[in-house]
């Protein structure tokens, strides 16, 4: 009899989702409290897992008592547990931020976040592909909520690139298939083991496709186009939500390719390296040249969520024990951090009235200090300044990087764009709150409860500076998990225990 | 615990100081004056120890598995520092209680002003080198925030901006340099890394590691060429000025030299790099400082050139020149910050920094003109002071080093540079106190208030202390601190005012002697320099770069970014092309040696057929409706291809979907032009046909080589375990509600989800239909025709049982959930047709989300159920009963779910179609039209 | 018959890719479709041609491969949802920018 807990994070969110779409037409306040709580239930459950998987046992969940290969099963070990957590934390941010972005805003939300904790949890490709098309149609839903020109044509470019990934994914998962004869990634790392060097061209082909699919959903440069308009266009919930949506292909494309083509996995070894490291530096250096050059706060935003998925790919790229490491603390620090940026762009922008987030002279803003030090921290925070969680992530990705032939590069790009995204911060602050015109027309005074959302993700990034100790020592663990991944393949094709129910 | 507290209580202090400071503005001033003094309060107890020569450490392991620790350390160097900082602190904090006009806010001003000591001394105590950046980078970013004080002006945003632009770049670099000493020592320790000199100095990585540090020096204590910030910083409040920009944030560069010195000296390239760029900034700043009219100019300057003497100190490498070096930080940072308290109080009581203005000040404030003048011989270099001594140790260095051969020149250049540092001091006093009248001041000059006057007296007297009693007054904190820097036992030195005649004082007596003479002919220099040198000015190149930047960036991301929906589309098959293609190619043949099944003509042509109807849909496409019934066309002979290939439910899940598919786009149709403009031009017409063809052929060459290899799949065992553990013979649909039923779930939900989205894009959608059809004719509101309308009706039922019986034998047979649902759908569509929404709406709520809710909760819940009898989510079973007129029946858990599938698919399909076929009914051609909103 | 099959597939990529490509939402649809065809062609294939063989059991019977078949099943379902969505959202896309362009640059 195997514990539930596992399946938990994809239940809960389902069952609410569904509950909430029946109670559609009753009051929004009560969704919203419902929505509140089943995250918090969410961050619990994540909690449970982490200790859980925290031993560096792999907890599997065989869906229908079938085991693998045949059946689906879900598998947390340590890197699933945090990603789901990071999640939940992230998504009980995103909804203190009290602003109403239309209805279904909370049905899709749960919707939304059962696709992602299920893209995490699940240890069957198709399925993964299953699951993304749920985060997938849930994000078309939330991007487009509210409507306008601007939105709605970023959602619709949003929508068909996906639909054209989405068909990429099926091509490699039935070529993997057509080879393999399996789906259960697990048992696609056994067999891929002793693949016949004649088969190596089909299995690389589908693993390549697999990763142009991940890297669309990560904004790997040249990928990442539609990312600013997406982001920078939709509801400041939404795109604060969305920071984690990046986080889903970095995820897919660290899990499947240390699974599949692993240093140690067959032939087909080592498949993304000529590629990783060279696009992710690019995509840091795309995203900083559009940060520049962007004159709207949320735009400057989503710019800087392209760096950060640059940056985070980057370190997944120069692989080993600390790099990966390093990258999954960054991870968590960039999710906070960016969704921090997006919601506070939205309550500046309705303090200017109708100057709204445009890095234009506006109004002397109504509690326009705190504001700014508000701004500030997050600023700091983005940019990788000292002493907030980005300096430590990015510090530990450039040390990861010593010895890898890339460092030289790692090292001058990362640093030279950071400087860049100072300098474009710390115009974008100064136009913002300094440069200001005393007889422009401010909007409503900002109210405290409305910095409450992007407070307590600072909050968060403030814990990961403080615990960065054992939250390090965490993510090693996670990472020599995932580096070593016989134990992950055992646990995963263990038989069901015998018998059914009759 | 002492040291780190010492940090901490500065930063605590800011947030105390800037609540009081909304009690009341001096409070704020005391909060501030008080956490300084505490903090000098627990620094005293350790400076005997120290003195002694001890060094205290105290660590707490932060991140100590990347190797940074949260580690400080206090020895003679870093005492000497926090000594500076926190005296030097306290008393800029009593100025400034006086130089701040009452519209300043004063609790951010000071707030500011403690989280910069606080940095200030973690950069100075701290022997973790990453946590020494930490504190590094934080004193840019609250110098940014004190330049930017006043932050309506203009130069002062600017001058924070290069500020924080030029010393983070340093940062930055200099973070990089760190990473790999650390790397080169094992650790970032100070205690291990001032110990593996040699190891450094010998390491392949040594030049590319020095560079970097050095690049974060050098902007942080202006060297040139990096020296251009610091005249631009002084858009800062005085007291600012005084206390980072003169005493203690720039020496950081000058400490991190000493501090480093023993790991990082010794080499040719130390000397060449620190002893050039000192030696340049050294003369460069002394030159400049003489033609600034601004006061505050001209103690910029010569600040930058003194940092460039330290600097060249240093660099000259020998432990003597490093103890002038720590001498010449403490004498400067006595007589610079008085100087510049001296420069803010007349400014503060005449109103004017212009020394073309700034004439005979001297019956008006004697007394500040007294100190000004002692600090200014100081800086000078006139005996008796201070300065001197520190100056002549400078100048014996320099011509040890020539005398040794190294640099014979030497000599004349500190000459000419101690010439020019006597000139501006000249400029200075003369200007200001004499020199004929006033020229128009905003008001007339005065006395300032007592107090304000008191930390210039206090630090004029150290400088006349120093200057006559060297060996007890600074003596001891010079030779501890030096022992510190040097990490050896000390070499001879002597802190007298007489060595007797040597070059020395020659030197110096030469440099005072032409420094007069420089001034005497300051009027021809002047023009000449405002004709030549005089017109470069960093701040307008600065904004030139800076603008360059951004605009240069808006330019070129307009061009490699600009996010159109074909370029991004293109890109990504382009993407996906290349990198299959290096998958493929080079890997063993494309084809493998399975052998092939016969091809048959019928197959053939149905293939034909296909490719014929889909190269139709393109070329016709502009013919939008004539498209979509090829496109009819291609799915039909798809949903064929299933039968061929004995997928029946495959054939009748493709066939039913195909129906509603062509429904709806045709639904659609109706609202969108039934023409394709001719969009683009045949050149990228063209593109896109090479493109698509390479994709095709890519597709192809997939198929085939996948096709024509064989592989062993974990199909037997659904085939085996369907009727045992299924408890169904149709494999496929076992597979869907029962192995991979989660998939199903899935799956539905995304069809909810597509549902619930369709609702929200249509809330308050309004669409015109046309008011003719493309051929221009009149379209025709006619009564749908009463035969198909009744005939349809009649159908409904019929149609309903067959979906339920496909439904139920699902499980055995071809059918099921979808299917099911699929026909129902249709059936009820067909009604929807023929006899209109109206008629339809008014037996079909069209909100039909509880369907789809329930639909999800039955399947969900039959997963649930489960639970019960202790086995995982989705675990079916099935039994059969004895049903009196049916017989031996058979009833699967899984049916159940495929219950659930069907709801949501008749939910979803209905909901999808019925929205749209809202839409026609309210938007005949007489209905408004809607207007777009904008949003920004 | 291999041979037929791979064309197809490699001709209803090719027409969806340029379709796709178009400038305006309802050939991009159409595109979207074709490359759907296409993609459930090929993971359908994936379980090898048999001819006259459904996998529902039968006794003495050999079967084609179910499981591309119930993978098929749900990338159809998946992919209608899909469709529908975009279609309403191209009509969407229409009443915002006024026209049904792509990137709502009119053309005309």
């Amino acid at each position: 009899m195997m514990s539930h807990l596992v399946i938990m994070p994809l239940l809960l969110p389902l069952l609410t989702g569904i509950l909430l779409l029946l109670l559609r037409g009753s009051a929004t306040e009560l969704q919203r409290l419902i929505n509140l709580a089943a995250t918090l239930g969410l961050v619990a459950v994540a909690l449970l897992l982490l200790i859980q998987t925290g031993e560096g046992q792999v907890e599997v969940y065989r869906l229908g008592n079938w085991s693998a290969p045949f059946g689906i099963v879900l598998a947390a070990d340590r890197l699933a547990a945090v990603m789901v957590l990071v999640t939940g934390l992230l998504a009980t941010g995103v909804l203190l931020h009290g602003r109403r972005v239309g209805s279904y805003f909370h049905v899709l939300f749960q919707m939304q976040l059962f696709g992602l904790n299920g893209a995490f949890l699940t240890g069957d490709l198709f399925n993964l592909f299953v699951f993304f098309e749920v985060l997938l149609i849930a994000s078309y839903g939330l991007l487009l909520l509210g409507g306008g020109r601007n939105r709605t044509r970023a959602g619709l470019h949003y929508v068909v690139l996906n639909l054209v990934g989405s068909t990429l994914f099926l091509f490699a998962v039935g070529s993997l298939y057509g080879v393999l004869g399996t789906l259960n990634m697990a048992d696609m790392a056994v067999r891929l083991a002793e693949l016949p060097e004649s088969d190596l061209g089909v299995v690389r082909t589908a693993g390549l496709l697999l990763f142009a699919v991940f890297a669309l959903k990560a904004a790997l440069a040249p990928l990442h186009l539609w990312l600013p308009g997406a982001y920078g266009y939709t509801s400041a919930p939404v795109a604060a939500m969305f920071a984690i949506m990046t986080k889903v292909g970095a995820y897919s494309i660290l899990r499947v390719y240390s699974l599949l083509f692993g240093p140690d996995s067959g032939p087909a070894a080592g498949l993304l390296d000529p590629w990783l490291i060279p696009l992710a530096l690019l995509t840091v250096a795309a995203g900083t040249l559009g940060m520049l050059a962007c004159r709207r706060l949320s735009q400057q935003a989503a710019y800087l969520v392209v760096v950060s998925a640059g940056t985070l790919l980057t370190a997944f790229g120069l692989g080993g024990i600390d790099a990966v490491a390093a990258g999954i603390y960054y991870l968590a620090h960039t999710t906070f951090a960016a969704a921090a940026l997006f919601l506070l762009a939205d309550v500046i922008s309705r303090a200017r009235g109708e100057h709204a987030d445009r890095l234009v002279t506006g109004p002397d803003l109504p509690r326009g200090q705190l504001l700014a030090g508000v701004f500030l921290l997050i600023a700091i925070a983005v940019s990788g300044l000292p002493p907030l969680s980005g300096f430590i992530g990015k510090w530990l990705i450039l040390q990861s990087s010593i010895g890898n032939p890339w460092m030289p590069w790692v090292l001058a790009v990362l640093l030279i764009t950071s400087l860049l995204g100072v300098m474009g911060l710390a115009r974008s602050g100064s136009q913002l709150f300094f440069d200001t015109d005393g007889w422009a027309e401010a909007g409503p005074a900002t109210r405290l409860s409305d910095l409450a959302a992007p407070l307590v993700l600072v909050l968060l990034g403030i814990v990961l500076v403080v615990y960065a100790g054992p939250l390090y020592e965490f993510s090693r663990a996670a990472a020599t998990q995932l580096m070593q991944p016989s134990a992950y393949v055992e646990a995963v094709l263990q038989t069901a225990e015998a018998g059914r129910i009759r | 615990m002492t040291i780190p507290l010492i940090v901490l209580i500065p930063f605590l202090g800011a947030a105390l100081v800037a609540w009081a400071g909304h009690h009341g503005r001096l409070r704020s001033a005391f909060a501030a004056a008080g956490t300084t003094l505490g903090a000098l309060l627990l620094l005293i107890p350790s400076i005997g120890e120290v003195m002694q020569g001890a060094t205290l450490l105290w660590q707490f392991d932060w991140l100590a598995a990347a190797g940074l620790t949260l580690s400080f350390r206090l020895d003679g160097l870093g005492l000497l520092f926090s000594l500076m900082i926190l005296v030097i602190g306290l008393l800029v904090i009593l100025y400034a209680r006086y130089y701040l006009s009452p519209n300043d806010p004063m609790g951010r001003f000071y707030a500011y002003l403690l989280l910069f000591q606080g940095s200030m001394l973690g950069v100075v105590l701290s022997e973790n080198i990453i946590q020494l950046v930490i504190f590094w980078e934080l004193t840019s970013i609250s110098s940014f925030m004190l330049i930017s004080y006043w932050h309506h002006r203009d130069d002062a945003r600017e001058g924070a901006r290069m500020a924080l632009a030029i010393t983070g770049a340093g940062g930055l670099a200099m973070l990089a340099g760190f990473i790999l000493l650390g790397e080169i020592a094992g650790s970032y320790e100070l205690s291990v890394i001032l110990q593996s000199g040699d190891t450094i100095l010998n390491h392949p990585w040594y030049v590319p590691t020095l560079v970097l540090i050095l690049l974060g020096v050098f902007t942080k204590s202006a060297q040139f060429p990096f020296h251009f910030w610091l005249p631009h910083a002084m858009a800062a409040p005085t007291p600012v000025s005084a206390y980072l920009h003169s005493a203690t944030m720039v020496k950081a560069g000058v400490f991190l030299l000493a501090r480093l010195f023993p790991a990082l000296s010794g080499s040719f390239e130390w000397t060449l790099l620190v002893g050039g760029a000192g030696l340049l900034t050294l003369l460069l700043g002394a030159y400049t400082a003489l033609f600034k009219h601004d006061l505050k100019g001209l103690l910029a300057y010569s600040t930058i050139s003194h940092l460039g003497l330290i600097t060249l100190l240093f660099g000259i490498g020998t432990p003597l020149a490093a103890v002038a070096g720590v001498f010449h930080i403490m004498n400067h940072a006595t007589f610079k910050a008085s100087l510049f308290m001296a420069a803010g109080i007349i400014d503060h009581e005449a109103g004017s920094r212009d020394m073309r203005k700034l004439n005979g000040l001297w019956k008006y404030m004697p007394y500040t003109a007294v100190l000004a003048m002692v600090a200014a011989a100081a800086m000078a270099g006139v005996p008796l002071l201070n300065g001197f001594l520190s100056k002549e140790m400078f100048f014996a260095k320099t011509v040890n080093i020539s005398t040794e051969g190294m640099i014979p020149w030497l000599p004349m250049f500190a000459t000419l540079a101690g010439a020019f540092a006597v000139a501006y001091s000249l400029r200075f006093i003369h200007d200001v106190f004499f020199n004929g009248e006033p020229i128009d001041l905003p008001k007339t000059p005065h006395e300032p208030p007592r107090w304000m006057k008191v930390p210039v007296e206090v630090l004029v007297v150290i400088c006349l202390a120093v200057g006559i009693a060297p060996a007890w007054t600074f003596g001891p904190l010079l030779a501890t601190a030096a022992a510190a820097t040097l990490q050896t036992d000390l070499p001879e030195y002597s802190l007298s005012i007489w060595h007797g005649v040597n070059p020395a004082l020659i030197m110096s007596m030469v440099a005072l002697a032409a420094g007069g003479l420089i001034y005497a002919l300051r009027r021809p220099l002047f023009r000449w320099h405002d004709l030549t040198i005089g017109r470069i000015d960093a701040r307008t190149f600065y904004q030139w770069l800076e603008q360059a930047l951004f605009r240069g960036a808006e330019w070129l991301n307009d061009v490699l970014q600009r996010a159109t929906l074909q370029r991004m589309v293109l890109v990504l098959v382009l993407a996906s092309g290349t990198l299959a293609f290096f998958g493929l190619w080079g890997f063993g043949p494309l084809g493998g040696e399975v052998q092939l099944t016969p091809l048959d003509p019928i197959s053939l042509l149905a293939g034909v057929i296909l490719c014929i109807a889909a190269l139709g849909t393109v070329l016709l496409h502009r013919q939008r409706l004539l498209a979509l019934l090829l496109l009819s066309v291609v799915g039909l002979i798809v949903a064929l291809s299933f039968v061929k290939f004995s997928a029946p439910d495959l054939a009748l899940t493709q066939l039913s979907v195909e129906v509603v598919t062509i429904v709806l786009l045709l639904l659609a149709l109706y609202f969108l032009p039934a023409r394709t403009p001719v969009e683009s031009s045949a050149g990228r017409r063209g593109r896109d046909l090479l493109v698509a063809t390479a994709a095709g052929l890519g597709a192809s060459a997939l198929t085939w080589a996948v096709l024509t290899r064989p592989y062993e799949s974990i199909a037997g065992f659904f085939l085996e375990n369907s009727v045992p553990g299924g408890g169904g013979t149709n494999v496929v649909n076992v597979i869907l509600v029962d192995f991979r039923g989660f998939d199903t779930l899935g799956e539905i939900t995304v069809l909810a989800i597509a549902a619930i989205g369709i609702f929200a894009l249509l809330e308050g959608l309004r669409l015109t239909a046309p008011e003719t059809d493309s051929s221009g004719r009149r379209w025709s509101w006619d009564l749908h025709p009463v035969v198909m309308a009744s005939f349809s009706r009649l159908l409904l039922p019929l149609a309903l049982l067959v979906a339920i019986f496909v439904l139920l034998r699902g499980h055995n047979l071809p059918g099921g959930g979808f299917i099911a649902g699929l026909i129902t759908a249709i059936a009820l569509i067909t009604q929807y047709l023929a006899n209109g929404i109206a008629w339809t709406g008014s037996r079909m709520s069209a909100r039909l989300n509880p369907m789809i809710g329930i639909g999800l909760l039955i399947a969900t819940a039959t997963g649930l159920a489960s639970w019960v009898f202790g086995y995982p989510f989705l675990t079916s079973t099935f039994t059969y009963l004895h049903w009196p007129l049916v017989g031996k029946f058979e009833v699967a858990s899984a049916m159940l779910f495929d219950l659930g599938v069907y709801l949501v698919v008749v939910g979803v399909t209905l909901v999808i179609l019925l929205q749209l076929g809202h839409l026609h009914d309210v938007n005949r051609p007489h209905s408004t039209a809607g207007s777009p909103e904008e949003d920004a | 018959m291999e041979a037929l099959i791979a064309i197809v597939i490699g001709t209803l990529t090719a027409c969806g890719v340029y379709l796709s490509l178009r400038g305006r939402t309802f050939p991009v649809v159409l595109g979207l479709t074709l490359l759907s065809y296409a993609v459930n062609l090929f993971l359908f294939v994936m379980g090898r041609l048999t001819i006259g063989q459904p996998p529902i059991i039968r006794d003495g019977a050999s079967y084609a491969d179910p499981l591309p078949q119930a993978l098929v099943l749900t990338a159809i379902v998946i992919s209608f949802g899909m469709t529908a969505f975009v279609v309403i959202l191209s009509l969407r896309a229409r009443a915002e920018m006024g026209n049904d362009h792509v990137d709502g640059k009119e053309s005309e």
